[in-house]
């Protein structure tokens, strides 16, 4: 057999290479199976790695419209508060309650003593205010504006009670 | 096996030549052939047939010389592609596979000094629409544009005759139908749009949804929840959402930001998930805080503004200032604009005049001139000062305001009744000939900040005028001493009495606290720089002679005096330059002070500029509002009133007969 394989070396080696070598019957069911469970099991698993992903997109969509949704409510609740607060609205309020501006402040000291001149609050145009005895609930604690004294003095907490009594200036 | 053996054995036969002809690269073992070539009984081995086979020889030779050729063709155009023009090409397949979009980055807030927004940015919408689509041919109706536009039209708040006729814009596929909507107006016609969808496809429809050519694009826009609140300060954005006037365009670099970008991997426009993406993330702009106190600001612009409106007066401003630390707690100007609707507004109001008008200050910068009497030593309080009815001067004959018999007066009493003639006579003390007091005089007024930018770097403020004194004209070096030929900006001229009102030294003004970045950190704005000017003993000095303008009997400024307070202020009524005609018309009324007198807290500015109706005294016009605007100042910042009395210094004098 030796002798015979000699001369099949070099180019004739190459070219018997390319020829069918012979009937070789190895089983092959398996292997059939196994090319055909390798194929299957990929493309299930690109199936499902594909609705994966676009369950993932899906969920983002979703959120995003979701921010932009809540984005948009809270500039609108943003909008409305601000409508509020601005300082001709708040101003706008009061009087609608029946609040005049108040006139000079005064202030009451942390010891009963009153700074400044504390007057009555009268409003300046009275025709302006439809309802009857206008601000009459509000007016003796309106010219009142308490606060300690010098504000560099530490302002006691008792005296912060009187002071929400005064608004009309739509201040803070 | 064994049957193939023969026919194998005896192709080799052709191939042994090869050798010799010296081609023998091509097979990776040249080692068997010496031994192939000597089993010498090869010759009779060939048979007649295997001359056929010789002949591939030449054609092989001939094929391979045709794929050498090809394969370098490929070569050379393999290194072109992939050397050579290598970045070219990989620029043009990155502009297939990569889609790029900018990231806006989110426009920063400017707040007051407590925090509130005056101007924020939201989300918004410029709702646009193809006009092909609302064609007879494409939409099966004859007047589709004047369906949609009366649909439109209530949601977008214009005229359904303006949206149709933009809808019928012919050859086109794109128009803008209404800038910059909220998203509830985008969700609406979105709505509006599915309604019409469905109706479509219903048995009886067209087949052709009818606002199916109304699209949007997103954008941001720019908000200013207070209106017209500070407008003049904040100023506005244009239409790219740039800064273009105020602090929006002083600060706009800050403001900005910078643009990120974003690139991924596209596949038919839709980004491939699993490529990744990058890109440079957007960094939002910086919030501004300003000085601002929106409340005190509010107070000041409605007294200005129906101060304005009732005096028919061309303009007003108001400045309110922190004494101690220089910060611009309002700045009004009357009238003004709303910054969410330019297109209302008037031009010539969208500026911010109390930066940008450079007027003759008059009466109020008396102060200087009496500053710079006091501080020189060369008078006091109390000085006695005979003002005659006219007082001749270089080429001209002055008077007071008011005709009046030859008046006796304190150096106090001068300024208590703002005397023209007073006041040139007492600075003519200031030197030993006229030309040594105008460099006195000039100096204090330079010190006090006249004639230089007061340091804001506000876009288009005005540095005011002062001439050298040497350029000073004959008339000119005694109008100066009572605050005529000289020019200032409402801050200069609030910036004075802040001086006096923090004894003497002069800090300045400053609108911007700090910036908070994007990471949340607040940056507080450089101190401003400090420069005394005149010493504390002038100050209080003039602190008391200022209020004796407000508290005594025959002061100018007693419609400024506010009960339980000492206050500090002088008027101001100068002859204004019509800036058309470049003379003298009309004229300018002012009132500035600051209070409390003895430790003050807040000085308040008010200027009215050509009032027509009624008064066009400072003290009768800008004197309530001083006191309305200090009213409402003290009580915001919660100054409690000092309780201590005034001195009440003379104003009069009995004359030795």
């Amino acid at each position: 057999m030796s002798a015979a394989r000699g001369p099949l070396k070099g180019r004739a080696a190459r070219l018997g290479r390319l020829m069918p070598s012979g009937p070789s019957s190895a089983a092959r069911t398996p292997f059939v199976l196994l090319v055909v469970l390798l194929l299957g099991g990929g493309l299930i698993t690109l199936l499902l790695l594909n609705s994966a992903l676009n369950q993932g997109s899906f969920r983002l969509r979703e959120l995003k419209d979701r921010t932009t949704e809540l984005t948009d409510e809270e500039q609108a609740l943003q909008r409305d508060v601000d409508a509020y607060a601005a300082p001709d609205a708040l101003e706008r309020r009061a009087r609608e309650l029946g609040m005049v501006p108040g006139g000079s402040p005064a202030f009451l000291g942390p010891d009963g003593k009153v700074l400044g001149e504390p007057t009555v609050a009268t409003s300046p145009k009275p025709s302006r205010t439809p309802s009857r005895a206008p601000g009459r609930t509000g007016d003796p604690a309106r010219a009142r504006e308490a606060a300690a004294p010098g504000a560099s003095a530490s302002p006691k907490p008792a005296v912060t009670g009187t002071a929400p009594t005064a608004p009309t200036t739509s201040g803070r | 096996m064994p049957s193939q053996e023969p026919p194998r054995r005896r192709v080799p036969g052709p191939a042994r030549p090869r050798p010799a002809a010296g081609s023998g690269g091509r097979t990776p073992r040249p080692a068997p052939r010496p031994a192939a070539r000597r089993p010498a009984p090869r010759p009779p081995a060939r048979k007649p047939r295997t001359i056929k086979l010789g002949s591939p020889r030449p054609r092989l030779r001939l094929i391979s010389v045709g794929l050498t050729l090809v394969m370098l063709v490929f070569v050379v155009r393999l290194l072109q592609v992939q050397a050579v023009d290598a970045s070219a090409y990989a620029a043009k397949a990155d502009k297939y596979r990569y889609q790029e979009y900018t990231l806006s980055a989110e426009r920063g807030e400017i707040t007051d000094r407590n925090g509130i927004a005056l101007a924020t940015s939201v989300d918004a919408y410029d709702i646009t629409a193809d006009p092909k689509l609302f064609t007879a041919e494409e939409s099966k109706l004859r007047d589709a544009p004047e369906q949609a536009a009366a649909l439109l039209a209530p949601i977008l708040g214009k005229e359904p005759a303006d949206l149709a006729k933009k809808l019928r814009t012919p050859k086109s596929r794109y128009t803008l139908l209404a800038r910059k909507q909220t998203p509830q107006v985008w969700n609406q016609i979105k709505d509006l749009r599915k309604v019409y969808a469905q109706k479509a496809q219903e048995p009886g429809g067209t087949g052709v949804n009818l606002l199916g050519g109304v699209l949007s694009e997103p954008s941001t826009k720019r908000v200013y929840p207070n209106g017209d609140l500070g407008a003049g300060i904040l100023g506005y954005v244009n239409a790219e959402g740039r800064g273009a006037g105020g602090v929006e365009s002083m600060l706009d670099p800050e403001l900005a930001g910078q643009d990120g970008k974003i690139r991924f991997t596209a596949s038919g426009g839709r980004q491939v998930p699993t490529a990744g993406s990058q890109g440079t993330p957007a960094v939002p702009g910086s919030d501004i805080e300003l000085t601002i106190d929106r409340d005190i600001q509010w107070a000041a612009q409605r007294a200005i503004a129906d101060q304005v409106q009732k005096s028919r007066a061309d303009r007003g401003y108001v400045i309110v200032q922190d004494t101690r630390t220089g910060e611009i707690l309002a700045m009004a100007n009357a009238p003004g604009f709303d910054p969410n609707d330019l297109s209302a507004a008037n031009a010539a109001a969208m500026g911010n005049a109390a930066l940008q008008d450079a007027y003759e200050p008059g009466s109020t910068s008396k102060v200087m001139s009496m500053a710079a009497v006091l501080e020189e030593g060369k008078a006091a309080p109390d000085t006695h000062v005979t003002v005659p009815n006219r007082l001749h001067r270089g080429d001209r004959l002055f008077k007071d305001d008011i005709d009046h018999p030859t008046w006796y007066l304190t150096l106090n009493g001068v300024l208590a009744k703002s005397s023209n003639i007073g006041t040139i006579l007492a600075t003519g003390q200031l030197g030993k000939d006229q030309a040594e007091s105008n460099r006195v005089l000039d100096g204090y007024l330079r010190r006090f900040g006249i004639g230089s930018p007061t340091g804001l770097g506000f876009p288009g403020e005005t540095a005011g005028i002062l001439a050298k004194p040497e350029d000073w004209s004959t008339s000119q070096q005694y109008t100066i001493p009572f605050g005529q030929g000289l020019s200032v900006n409402a801050l200069q001229a609030a910036s004075v009495y802040s001086t006096i009102a923090n004894g003497g030294v002069r800090v300045e003004p400053t609108l911007v606290r700090g910036t908070k970045g994007p990471d949340g950190r607040f940056t507080p704005a450089p101190k401003p720089g400090e420069n005394r000017v005149v010493s504390e003993k002038t100050a209080t000095t003039l602190a008391q002679m200022l209020e004796s303008v407000v508290d005594d009997r025959e002061g100018t400024g007693t419609k400024a005096a506010i009960p339980g307070y000492r206050v500090a202020g002088k008027t101001g009524t100068a002859n204004r330059v019509d800036p058309e005609l470049g003379r003298y018309k009309g004229y300018t009324a002012s009132f500035a002070g600051f209070a409390p007198a003895d430790q003050p807290r807040v000085t308040v500015y008010c200027a009215i500029q050509n009032p027509t109706k009624g008064s066009y005294f400072g003290g009768q016009i800008c004197g309530p509002i001083y006191k309305k605007v200090m009213e409402f100042a003290l009580k915001t910042l919660h100054v409690a009133p000092t309780g201590s009395a005034s001195p009440r210094l003379p104003v009069t004098f009995e004359p030795t007969p």
